[in-house]
């Protein structure tokens, strides 16, 4: 009896499935239904807060049914999103890593959104014109809209006030120059003996952020990193990147003012939150974390430079995947222009400690109370003047990692930063032929 | 097989055998039959997903594009060329042989250690049991992160115990020439508990007159280890080291967590290099090659290992 009631009721279930499986378009007729893969890069409540803004998106739109998909880290929301497209299914919209936008744009993976900008009765200048200016390069490729930025932001120099008052330093002052923030961290750094109980200052250096930080510190140098405009070429082996990666050496090295080795960002900052190092660079994603953990006064400001101020924008873009048939493109649209009108783009930034993209959130009143309330949550928004887009080429990811083994080495003191830009830059350059090959050496 | 084979043997000997084949086999297919029907539900799913990617892997190992917008085409062998010429694959490989058996042999060593030990039942051997069983219970990605915590530098566990006493504090995952062996000690910390049950259930086998018999012949505790219970063992440890060594190659949830293969390479094992081609590279041909490879390597492991298993049951 038992067997066969239960036998009855994997058939059911079975049969269900398999009609699910056979008939989703019976099941429509409703609303459109849309998938939003999303990432969630930093800790948190973030899928949360994901939640609330899809249910209110969703109460305030009756003809759209949004549905937030969580995928995991940056990394994992690309081989996510690349697998649905390949399967034919792919979803609506995606929270994307502003740097992989140009290498899925050269592999035919995203929807140009300047059609629907221009069905809006809207134009590509008026469109972009709502974000800053330092957002957009990330956003166009070709003079074309392929991203919407969401969440935003950009390194900063974490300073523990309270050590710099005991070691005679004004912390309202802060380091503007690479000459001065050198001359902090000597007199930041503890010693007993040989031995360092305090650091003056940590940068961190894991895949991903050390890339960032190179950029941020190149920048700082006056150099550029990557072409901008061209997605085949990396600036490794030139002054300005010779002269940030000695100079990070240097503190290591030389001045033994830096942690040696390599250091990821979550190491980085429990290094600051603890007191054992003096300063950090590190994004202002981090600024909640540091906001609600630190038990001492701490100072916020830009990152000095050597030749001027500069730093790379990091963080994601609304995109839509190639392949989505027209009315959930229509939907997603709704959805991302939704999502980044000034009020949302406001509530996301306060809730997530990114900054906003969109310039109009900071002239909403309850942005304005909060940045009253939190004056070092400013510091980042004003940074944004200096700020430039993160590199993005043929490749992103492999022919950053390229440099960060090499400047893995000379943080380890295994190897000379000449050397190892050199190295660097030689294999870098490897994995950008096969694109130059198809653009900027076919020739006629 | 054993439930087809009682009743198709009397149909076999009924019929002159030359005449009738196809009848034979339609007869042993239809005794068969339930047998396949039984099976079937986990064939489809075999198929599906064992065989069907591993089919798609072998083809996809075949193609490659030239330059980004070109289309796929048949390479025959060169992705696998390819692979074999990379030196990060090739660094791979020999951080996995140095992963491999510095990981496989002091998990076994200490498994055989903690076995002989514990082999005795009572309350306080079950308590220790489970207690070094228990590093296995915790999910692999879960003790990763962990053992970041444990190996921060200067702020973490290690460092503020360890720290003290050494005048530099190493950067256990940062420094390239460390974080393998760091890496390493998470896997013995994991794997040793569960080698251990091997161990105990192999301890049971051994039998105990003649541990008695060599007891009155006045053998020490040495000589009845050297000279019974580890020949008595060969099975286990021969069963131990190939779940070692497999071990060794699949379980790289820790690199995931703690080190992405860095720095500069130095914790990069053939799956997390397989992991690089296809997702950090994007190159489905090299990511397919190069997981023909291992998949070989592997098979080519267990085949062998199996046989000498056999061989020694056979020869018994």
């Amino acid at each position: 009896m038992l067997f066969s009631r239960r036998l009855m009721l994997g058939l059911t279930m079975a049969g269900t499935l398999a009609s699910a499986l056979a008939f989703p378009a019976l099941a429509g007729e409703g609303p459109t239904e849309i998938d939003l893969f999303f990432p969630v890069p930093v800790d948190g409540k973030l899928a949360r807060d994901m939640g609330t803004l899809i249910k209110e998106f969703n109460d305030g739109h009756p003809g759209i049914k949004a549905t937030a998909v969580y995928t995991g880290s940056y990394d994992d929301t690309l081989i996510k999103t690349r697998a649905s497209i390949k399967a034919g299914k792919p979803p609506a919209a995606v929270i994307m890593s502003a740097n992989f936008l140009l290498d899925m744009q050269i592999e035919n993976e995203l929807t140009n959104l300047d059609s629907l900008i221009a069905a809006d009765g809207s134009t590509k200048e008026k469109f972009l014109g709502q974000f800053f200016p330092a957002l957009q390069g990330n956003a166009v490729i070709d003079r074309s809209v392929y991203g919407v930025p969401f969440q935003n932001s950009t390194p900063l120099l974490y300073i523990n006030a309270d050590q710099a008052k005991e070691a005679g330093l004004d912390p309202n002052k802060p380091p503007q120059t690479w000459a001065e923030l050198t001359d902090w961290a000597k007199k930041l750094t503890k010693r007993d003996g040989d031995k360092v109980t305090r650091w003056g200052i940590a940068i961190p250096c894991a895949y991903d952020y050390c890339g960032w930080m190179m950029e941020t510190l190149t920048m700082s140098n006056g150099g550029r990193y990557y072409n901008e405009e061209f997605g085949g070429e990396v600036y490794y082996d030139t002054p300005s990147m010779l002269g940030a990666l000695t100079w990070w050496s240097d503190l290591v090295n030389k001045h033994k003012v830096h942690p040696p080795g390599a250091t990821p960002g979550p190491a980085v900052s429990t290094s600051f939150i603890s007191g054992n190092a003096a300063m950090m660079m590190l994004s202002t994603g981090s600024l909640t974390y540091v906001r609600e953990n630190a038990k001492f006064n701490y100072k916020v400001a830009f990152i000095p430079r050597n030749v001027r101020n500069a730093v790379p924008i990091g963080g994601a873009s609304l995109i839509i995947p190639a392949g989505v048939e027209a009315d959930k493109q229509k939907a997603a649209w709704t959805l991302i222009k939704w999502m980044t009108s000034p009020e949302k783009s406001a509530w996301w930034s306060r809730a997530t400690g990114y900054f906003a993209p969109n310039m109009a959130a900071y002239k909403t009143s309850d942005m304005v109370d909060f940045l009253n309330k939190n004056p070092d949550a400013k510091t980042a928004v004003e940074q944004l003047d200096v700020a430039k887009p993160w590199f993005a080429t043929y490749k992103t990811v492999p022919v950053r990692k390229t440099l960060e083994d090499e400047v893995m080495l000379v943080l380890n003191g295994k190897k000379q930063p000449k050397e190892a830009l050199v190295a660097a830059q030689k294999a870098a350059d490897e994995t950008l032929k096969p694109y130059n090959a198809e653009t900027s050496l076919k020739l006629p | 097989m054993s439930l087809a084979e009682p009743a198709a043997l009397p149909v076999a000997a009924a019929v002159p055998p030359r005449l009738h084949i196809v009848a034979r086999f339609s007869a042993r297919f239809k005794v068969s039959l339930p047998a396949y029907l039984l099976l079937l539900p986990s064939l489809v799913f075999l198929a599906l997903f064992t065989y069907g990617a591993m089919g798609r892997v072998l083809i996809d190992a075949l193609y490659q594009r030239a330059t980004p917008k070109a289309p796929l085409r048949f390479v025959g062998l060169d992705n696998i060329a390819a692979v074999l010429t990379d030196p990060a694959f090739t660094g791979a490989v020999v951080n996995n042989l140095i992963y491999a058996v510095g990981t496989a042999i002091p998990s076994i060593g200490l498994a055989l250690l903690f076995a002989l030990a514990l082999a005795r039942t009572n309350f306080v051997t079950s308590a220790l049991r489970a207690a070094l069983f228990l590093p296995v219970l915790i999910p692999m990605v879960a003790a990763s992160a962990l053992f970041l915590f444990i190996f921060l530098p200067n702020v973490g566990l290690l460092d503020y115990y360890i720290g003290r006493l050494l005048p530099v504090v190493p950067n256990w995952l940062g420094d390239p020439d460390i974080a393998l062996y760091a890496i390493m000690i998470i896997t013995i910390w994991k794997n040793a508990g569960y080698y251990m049950l091997f161990f105990l259930a192999g301890l049971q086998s051994v039998p105990e007159d003649v541990m008695e018999a060599a007891h009155l012949d006045g053998a020490g505790p040495l000589m009845r280890l050297r000279y019974i219970i580890l020949p008595e063992l060969k099975p286990t440890f021969l069963f131990v080291t190939v779940i070692a060594i497999l071990n060794a190659v699949t379980q790289v949830d820790h690199v995931f967590v703690m080190t992405k293969g860095g720095p500069s390479n130095a914790t990069n094992l053939v799956l997390f290099y397989i992991y690089q081609q296809a997702v950090e590279h994007y190159d489905i041909g090299k990511a397919s090659a190069a997981t023909l490879l291992t998949l070989a390597a592997l098979m080519a492991l267990t085949a062998l290992s199996f046989r000498t298993m056999a061989n020694r049951e056979g020869g018994a």
